[in-house]
């Protein structure tokens, strides 16, 4: 069910499951999972050229981005660096929700912790960069970058299929570690011998 | 809702019931009414459980008709936690019920001479007081299946749980849901406690055979009906991620901002937050046969609210909100969704405040009765309160009562009430609201509002930090304002970004009383109650001196920003400059 030989071949984890599914894994999401980017690339351009967000949803959609804890007013003025954390997030309720928005009229209320960019060059070293998605941008995008891979703490996805209901192995149709195609039992195990970070992709062949 | 209902509990011969039109008070509803009432007719230097101070319930001017969003009810007196006045909201069914039964507020005066418990009913027949001292020491859903049996299913309650009978300060007023379980609370400020020294157990509404509330132009409102809640659908917040996950979708990005207050205000961030997150929760709830999207009132299309179940598919309380996850969670380092849960059913089963009761509880882990992160330990602290032990009381006081009891001196208190969900050293702007509000450290006295509305105090630039002196008033004056609607709060996001959905507001409101409402008008309303209020404390004995942050706020550091609170006081005492 993997779309190509490239798929299959992948180093890391890749899981066809049902779409049900797929929120099984928004923890991983949010607790934030690794990109490699280039050095110096500024927000926007990570998003949406990289990533494959369009404009508008980057305009429209997500409303609070945060660059290593700091709210970003201008995406394309603000830039990653390698060990960078970007958190998304769609417009919030309350008066710090409203606060943290981009451009926000609130702006005021958080002005000491607002990011401000140095000036930085794009010098072509690949940077790691940490993602984290929160609320509605998880559940759409989730999917499409899930789809694509990310790179994940192993401990984390441990931990989450650990705890998973004999429901979410029946509804894991294939399962591909570095290539090779294996059953539920024998994931864990195996899993645990790989190095600290996994690459992991999974997909919906209802989506694909 | 043309008159007020007066029971005087302390009369000679037993509680004494008097009905009177609204006289000076017309035009008020919700907070406007309760704020007008305490601060003319209680001495702001009364004792909170005495005679003197009054008890006062009221719902929203548009409560009782077919507005949307309109279920707000607003309990008012002078508070025994902050002793100055206090406005503590809640939805829930009581206030659409107590309006079409005509009540403009419910006023209870006085105090019984005895111990008898009393529970007042009201119908379209009458009022009934009756001494039932069966009742005495239920906790909430216990009583409230009790009103079931003998009252039928068409009621809304309005009651106490064991904490209001105590009098204890972190004791709340709670109010039935559409499933006629006792889930909605006006939290803050102790009013139960002002409740319980009145006698009162529980208020049963019904108000069948009534009908609803008629606008003056009922044309003109069915269509700005109309409008605002197509404005309330098509906005982000209040069409999607609220109904989505409810307001706990807050702490992912509040702690990713470094604005998450954990272990009792000493870091920013807490490690276990997306386990607690709305994201989390919502996905448990869906997982277990719960409802992530749910209306706490008829008539609330927003619906934030929602219903958890245990492991085993039971339910176990209302959805947890974003306040209460993170008082019983993230500041006392709990990351165990079940045990929040519980915690949050037990709060209000016994009647209690879970902002207060979460500060305490972390308040109480610093002082070295529990350890952070030990759940079961905070549920044996909250049972403890529950029973009454000598323990149990002082939890039951609060945050700054525990916190002065074990000699510690981190107590996250503004005017003694507890710091909500939001560390004011990474978010300056709350913080001179947490510290100028007259009602003490309230997250709700300063809501996003309409932009122009905004500015009315002038034009300020959003990215300078002056601007926040100027915004924090224009918020507070905007949000007593909403709180006279019967209007839930949570329109605010809607009406921040959408003018016609402002506009809307502005025409139901209008085409309810028939007298124009416009934008400069609202935000005379807001000030006028300010002023009330404000006036209020003065007399009780506030000074700016109370508009202040706790110390331990300009001197350590948060991480992970590591920044401290830097307004200065005496921008802090610019605020209520108008
Ligand atoms: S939005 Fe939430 S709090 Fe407001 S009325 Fe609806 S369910 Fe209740």
């Amino acid at each position: 069910m993997l779309r190509n030989e490239k798929d299959k071949s992948r180093k890391g984890l890749s899981l066809v499951i049902s779409k049900r599914l797929i929120s099984v894994f928004s923890p991983l999401l949010q607790h934030g999972f690794s990109v490699i980017t280039t050095e110096g690339t500024n927000i926007k351009e990570f998003l949406c050229y990289h990533l494959g967000f369009s404009p508008e949803y980057l305009n429209e959609r997500i409303q609070s981005i945060l660059l290593n804890g700091k709210p970003v007013d201008n995406p394309d003025r603000a830039t990653l660096e390698d060990g960078s954390t970007l958190a998304l997030s769609a417009s919030m309720p309350g008066l710090v929700g409203a606060t943290l928005r981009r451009e926000s009229i609130l702006a005021s209320f958080r002005s000491t912790i607002t990011h401000k960019e140095k000036n930085k060059t794009k010098d072509g070293r690949p940077a790691r960069v940490t993602l984290k998605l929160f609320n509605l941008v998880m559940k759409e995008s989730g999917p499409h970058l899930l789809k694509q891979g990310i790179i994940v703490e192993k401990d984390e996805l441990i931990g989450l299929l650990k705890n998973q209901p004999s429901s979410f192995w029946e509804g894991c149709k294939e399962i591909y570690l570095n290539g090779e195609n294996i059953i539920p039992d024998e994931l864990l195990e195996k899993i645990e011998s790989e190095g600290e970070w996994i690459f992991l992709q999974v997909i919906s062949p209802e989506e694909s | 809702m043309e008159k007020i209902l007066r029971i005087d509990m302390g009369a000679d011969g037993g509680p004494k019931v008097k009905e009177e039109p609204l006289g000076e008070y017309a035009g008020l509803g919700g907070r406007g009414l309760t704020s007008a009432i305490v601060s003319k007719e209680v001495p702001p230097l009364c004792h909170p459980l005495g005679p003197e101070n009054k008890f006062v319930i009221a719902p929203g001017l548009l409560s009782g008709t077919l507005a949307a969003m309109s279920g707000r009810i607003s309990v008012g007196c002078k508070s025994p936690l902050t002793g100055g006045i206090k406005e503590a909201n809640a939805g829930g069914q009581p206030a659409q019920v107590l309006a079409r039964l005509g009540y403009a507020a419910i006023v209870l005066e006085g105090k019984p001479k005895g111990d008898d418990i009393y529970k007042i009913v009201i119908n379209k027949d009458g009022v009934q007081v009756i001494a039932d001292n069966s009742l005495k020491m239920l906790p909430n859903y216990d009583l409230i299946d009790r009103m079931k049996s003998e009252y039928g299913d068409n009621i809304a309650c309005i009651s106490i749980g064991p904490a209001g009978e105590m009098k204890m300060c972190a004791a709340s007023v709670a109010c039935t849901d559409m499933e006629l379980r006792p889930t909605r609370h006006a939290g803050r400020g102790g009013v139960g406690a002002v409740m319980g020294s009145k006698g009162v157990k529980v208020i049963v509404l019904d108000d069948s055979g009534l009908p609803m509330r008629t606008p003056k132009d009922p044309d003109k409102f069915k269509e700005a009906n109309k409008l605002f809640v197509q404005g309330l659908q098509q906005h982000a917040v209040t069409g999607q991620a609220l109904p989505a996950y409810g307001t706990n979708v807050l702490t992912n990005i509040i702690n990713e901002v470094g604005g998450y207050p954990t272990y009792n205000f000493k870091e920013g961030q807490f490690k276990g937050a997306s386990k607690i997150s709305g994201e989390t929760e919502a996905e448990l709830e869906k997982q277990r046969g719960g409802v992530p999207t749910h209306g706490c009132h008829r008539g609330c299309v927003i619906r934030c609210s929602g219903i958890y179940h245990d492991k085993d598919g039971k339910y176990l309380t209302k959805q947890p909100e974003y306040e209460t996850v993170w008082a019983h969670g993230g500041n006392c380092g709990i990351d165990d969704m079940d045990a929040i849960a519980r915690m949050d059913f037990l709060d209000d089963n016994y009647g209690l405040d879970t902002i207060e009761m979460g500060a305490t509880i972390a308040v109480a882990m610093e002082a070295g009765l529990a350890k952070f992160g030990d759940a079961e330990a905070a549920i044996r602290l909250i049972e403890e309160v529950g029973k009454g032990t000598y323990l149990g009381r002082i939890l039951g006081n609060g945050a700054e009562f525990t916190g002065r009891a074990f000699g510690l001196e981190r107590i996250p208190v503004v005017k003694g009430q507890a710091l909500p969900a939001y560390d004011p050293r990474a978010v300056h702007g709350i913080g001179v609201t947490y510290a100028t509000s007259p009602m003490g450290a309230d997250h709700t006295a300063g809501y996003a509002v309409a932009q122009n509305v905004l500015k009315v105090g002038g034009d300020v630039d959003p990215l300078k930090p002056e601007g926040q002196i100027e915004l924090s008033r224009n918020l507070q004056i905007a949000t007593a304002a909403i709180d006279s609607t019967g209007m839930c709060l949570f329109i605010a996001f809607a009406i921040l970004d959408q003018p016609e959905t402002f506009q809307a507001l502005m025409d139901m409101l209008s085409a309810f009383s028939g007298e124009a409402m416009t934008a400069d008008d609202f935000m005379d309303l807001g000030k006028k109650i300010l002023t009330m209020e404000r006036d209020f404390n003065k007399r009780a004995g506030f000074t700016s001196k109370h508009d202040r942050l706790p110390r331990f706020f300009k001197t350590e550091p948060l991480p992970p920003h590591n920044i401290t609170f830097q307004v200065k006081d005496e921008d802090l005492d610019k605020v209520f400059n108008w």
